[in-house]
């Protein structure tokens, strides 16, 4: 059998690392593959559920593998059968492996969180929302509310959303009740903060003044979207995308059309390609604007905060001007753009970028020479570089420890091949790393639009005709300000029959607890911040301190001043 | 060492950043996209706005003999589909944005139609203007049937000319 | 307390109401608005022009609004975003913390309809949901402004405080018109 492997193997393989990992799954089990395929960057396994930890066990040190995204999917209707998609990356050679997993209803997955602990996440949303079990870890509830009824799972097809909102309705007047219930000391600021958005909560275990550790209590802003897109049709995902966050709702928006388009194989113009890539850059200078400046806000140094946001204004006139709204910009469609970037509006393109260059030069080197900044960002939450791979991070986090991973290079979409750039990286994984990562990158976003513009070809902006085909799997990833955005999307004829998202905090935030060990109280702000969290989920910590057991919540502003009004 | 202070020449140097809206006009760009307008004289209430808008904003319905396209500002997202897939340009996108109202009823828009109702149900099932159009642009070659009959009778009907030649018993 | 009263002409647009009428702009403006910023489950998208209209470009803080981190010492709560069941019962117990008389301004589509959401298992869809549960809580909101936009511009919300405050009347109306024979 092995002479016939390898055929296939050479077949498929993409590189060094791709062969070497193909030959090991198919050497330890052969039997349980059940086939094998490529489609451009994508290589596909479907494997036997019982042999899929086996499978990963044997591949999980090669080192430039990581878990990109789990999708699952209820696939009953067709097949009898729900189905996992293991998406990891090899960065060296772009490749995608994908390993397809059937599984039975009611049969059990072996959990690869030790593996791989980035799937911690990915495991327990599945058995949320879809009611997959998992062999061999804890399971509880992510997503959805504690009191969400057992066995109701709303990614299922046979639930509709009529159906969940008559099941469950929220205990609205026994909840409130219950929360004014004041036996342990809560007061009720917070938990929102505008300057750090979003109602997502931290628990800092704290000894003293030090952290000794952290647990992340989220998804506040689950809002159903991806059971929400199978009643959609095609052309109208893109602005549900868009929504997923406002920052950085563009490249959620073209990473989904990416993924249609690489489901379907619909040729996308160059000039649409140009058009998303000018826009993802305008759209990554002013979400790295806006982190600056929420940064120094957040190190006591408003003034940088002000310049920063005054600077950053610009942008959002030059975004209003090159697409028709200051944020949730609704261009993109399956197939190309709706709105061309007119020659008239280069000028002023190039007179923006200009004046933004000059200035923000100017604002960083005035606000990295404050010493209190400076002190304040050197050292603190540390991010080892073993660690950053562990946990298969993405973004400015994983760039700011030492490991250059970035989709516009590993895995190149839009027009980012036609332009050269440097992706910024530093070693040391503190949070100054990740603000010099930052600021590095806007002046190389700056000139990746300089040259784009110059280079942009004419013809059309959207492809004439495409036809839709059911269940074939796409990918797309786009580089968002934050880190990796990956969307997995099924098709249908109508609309996605199932669309997986994974933003760049999902992983990341994973990572925080990490980063958080140690730490000064007063930096655990930042330190949470420095990933840039997409639901900028950081306005409120709950301060547990183990020496006296009280319990009290605070805004995080508050703990933020407080110890800087001591120092 | 004193490298910050800096930061007070690029201050004076910048001066005041402020707007001075509502003293003065909104920082509004040529392109940005605002509230859309309805042109009751293009509409002709086919729907195709309806099926495409994302947030369903836009909504069409019969409500006693009429047929109203409603737009809910509150709700719309000023992606401006809705006037890229409207087949008879009747809706555009203005520029406006000072929306805010105390009175939901308020960002209610309506454009109510005058119906075709159905030969056979009597229901009303499509607008008069469609139906023009729908004439105009096929040149008069439509089957009658297509603009007379609402589509459930029109499913009846073509059920029972089907079985009538099956059968082989002339039906009519 | 704040003074609100009615006033101003229908038809004029902000900046002309504004211009014509300064000085009896800022004599209805008697105090300052505290406003507290409330997001329950937005994508970030107002939540950053809310926070626009607190740095140099809009500067509300020329009208005496300021943010405060508490909404026990607002007057005005700005409601982000379509309100997630998981946040209920937390955004319930900050507009209850608020002292009377209690204001809204309800922004962005989300906040007003439910936006694109305004159907998912997974929200209420915006205010007016929100609204019935305030009311079976015993909760009372004053007065409510809304807000349409995805996202809000910075002029809008500056526009929705200003209608909050009775500043001056709001621009839209109920249209209904019949599709004209062409």
């Amino acid at each position: 059998m092995s002479h016939d492997y390898s055929k296939l193997i050479d077949e498929l393989s993409r590189g060094h690392r791709s062969r070497a990992i193909l030959s090991k799954i198919l050497e330890v089990c052969g039997d349980s593959v059940l086939d094998l395929s490529r489609r451009n960057i994508v290589i596909k396994i479907v494997i036997k559920a019982k042999c899929l930890r086996t499978a990963l066990e044997n591949i999980y040190k090669e080192h430039d593998l990581y878990l990109r995204t789990i999708a699952a999917s209820d696939e009953r209707s067709r097949e009898g059968l729900f189905k996992l998609y293991y998406v990891f990356g090899i960065d060296s050679e772009g490749t995608n492996l994908v390993f397809e997993v059937p599984v039975a209803e009611g049969a059990k997955v072996d959990t690869i969180s030790d593996l791989f602990r980035a799937s911690d996440w990915y495991e327990l949303e599945a058995h949320d929302l879809l009611g997959i079990e998992f062999n061999g870890r804890q399971m509880s509830r992510l997503v959805l509310p504690e009191d969400w009824p057992e066995n109701l799972y709303p990614l299922r097809k046979e639930v509709s959303v009529e159906e969940l909102k008559k099941m469950y309705q929220p205990q609205l007047i026994s909840r409130v009740s219950e929360l004014g219930v004041e036996e342990v000391v809560r007061i009720p600021v917070g938990p929102y903060h505008p300057a750090l958005h979003e109602p997502e909560y931290f628990e800092l275990y704290v000894r003293g003044e030090k952290v000794v550790d952290a647990r992340y209590v989220g998804f506040m802003v689950h809002r159903g979207i991806e059971k929400l897109a199978e009643s959609m049709k095609y052309d109208q995902v893109p602005f549900l995308a868009e929504r997923i966050c406002g920052i950085c709702g563009f490249v959620h928006s073209t990473s989904y059309v990416q993924a249609v388009e690489d489901a379907l194989g619909i040729e996308v113009p160059e000039r649409a390609h140009f058009i998303r890539s000018i826009v993802l850059e305008v759209e990554r200078i002013h979400s790295h604007l806006l982190w600056l400046g929420v940064a120094l806000h957040l190190l006591g140094y408003d003034t940088g905060f002000m310049h920063a946001w005054r600077i950053r204004e610009k942008v959002m006139v030059l975004a209003e001007l090159l697409t028709g709204s200051r944020k949730t910009y609704g261009i993109d469609l399956v197939g190309g753009v709706k709105k061309d970037i007119d020659k008239d509006k280069i000028p002023r393109i190039k007179e923006t970028l200009n004046v933004l260059r000059k200035e923000f030069k100017e604002l960083v080197d005035v606000a990295m020479s404050v010493p209190q900044v400076k002190a304040r960002l050197t050292g603190t939450g540390v991010l080892p570089r073993g660690e950053a791979r562990a946990y298969s991070l993405v973004g400015p986090t994983v760039r700011g420890s030492g490991i250059a991973r970035d989709v516009r290079k590993d895995y190149t979409y839009a027009a980012y091949h036609y332009v050269s750039f440097k992706v910024p990286v530093y070693t040391e994984g503190d949070n100054l790393a990740r603000t010099l990562v930052r600021v590095d990158e806007v002046f190389e976003s700056i000139s990746i639009i300089e040259q784009l513009v110059d280079m942009m070809p004419g013809g059309p902006i959207k492809a004439e005709r495409w036809e839709p085909q059911p269940m074939r799997l796409g990918i797309g990833a786009v580089e968002a300000p934050r880190g990796e955005v990956i969307h997995v999307v099924l098709t249908d004829l109508y609309g996605p029959y199932r669309w997986r998202v994974r933003a760049p905090t999902y992983q990341n935030l994973q990572a925080v607890p990490i980063m958080l060990k140690g730490v000064d109280l007063a930096d655990a702000p930042l330190t949470i911040a420095s990933i840039d969290p997409c639901f900028s989920c950081t306005d409120r910590a709950v301060i547990i301190n183990l020496r006296s057991g009280s319990v009290k919540t605070l805004p995080i502003e508050v703990i933020s001043r407080r110890v800087r009004g001591n120092g | 060492m004193v490298k910050f202070l800096k930061m007070l020449s690029i201050s004076v140097r910048e001066g005041t950043a402020t707007r001075k809206y509502p003293f003065e006009s909104p920082l509004v760009t040529p392109e940005f996209r605002g509230k859309i307008e309805i042109d009751p004289v293009k509409c002709v209430g086919c729907g195709a706005c309806t099926r495409i808008c994302p947030p369903k904003a836009l909504t069409i319905g019969n409500e006693g003999d009429e047929i109203v396209l409603k737009y809910f500002e509150g709700r719309c997202i000023f992606c401006g589909m809705c006037a890229y897939v409207c087949p008879q340009k009747a809706i555009t996108v203005s520029k406006e944005f000072e929306l805010a109202t105390w009175e939901l009823g308020d960002l209610y828009d309506e454009v109510v139609h005058t119906t075709v109702k159905c030969r056979i149900c009597g229901k009303p099932f499509t607008t008069v203007k469609f139906v023009k159009e729908v004439e105009k642009r096929i040149d008069n070659k439509v089957p009658e049937d297509l603009l007379t009959v609402c589509p459930e009778c029109r499913k009846k009907l073509t059920a029972r000319k089907i079985g009538s030649k099956v059968v082989g018993v002339s039906g009519e | 307390m704040l003074a609100v009263s009615d006033g101003g002409k229908p038809d004029l647009t902000m900046s002309e109401f504004a211009l014509n009428k300064l000085e009896e702009v800022f004599t209805k403006l008697k105090r300052s608005v505290w406003v507290f910023h409330l997001n329950t489950g937005s994508c970030n998208g107002c939540d950053i022009e809310v926070l626009d209209v607190l740095t140099p470009y809009f500067d509300v803080e020329r009208f005496g609004i300021k943010l405060v981190g508490s909404p026990r010492h607002a007057d005005l709560i700005l409601l982000t975003g379509p309100v997630t069941i998981k946040t209920i019962g937390k955004v319930v117990r900050a507009v209850k913390a608020m002292p009377r008389p209690r204001l809204v301004l309800a922004l962005g589509s989300c906040g007003v309809g439910g936006g694109i959401w305004f159907n998912t298992y997974a929200t209420l869809g915006g205010y007016p949901q929100l609204e019935k549960i305030l009311k079976d809580a015993g909760v009372e909101v004053d007065r409510v402004v809304y807000v349409p936009g995805c996202p809000v511009r910075p002029e809008a919300i500056i526009y929705g405080v200003a209608v909050l405050l009775g500043l001056l009347q709001p621009k839209s109306k109920h249209r209904r018109v019949s599709a004209v024979e062409g």
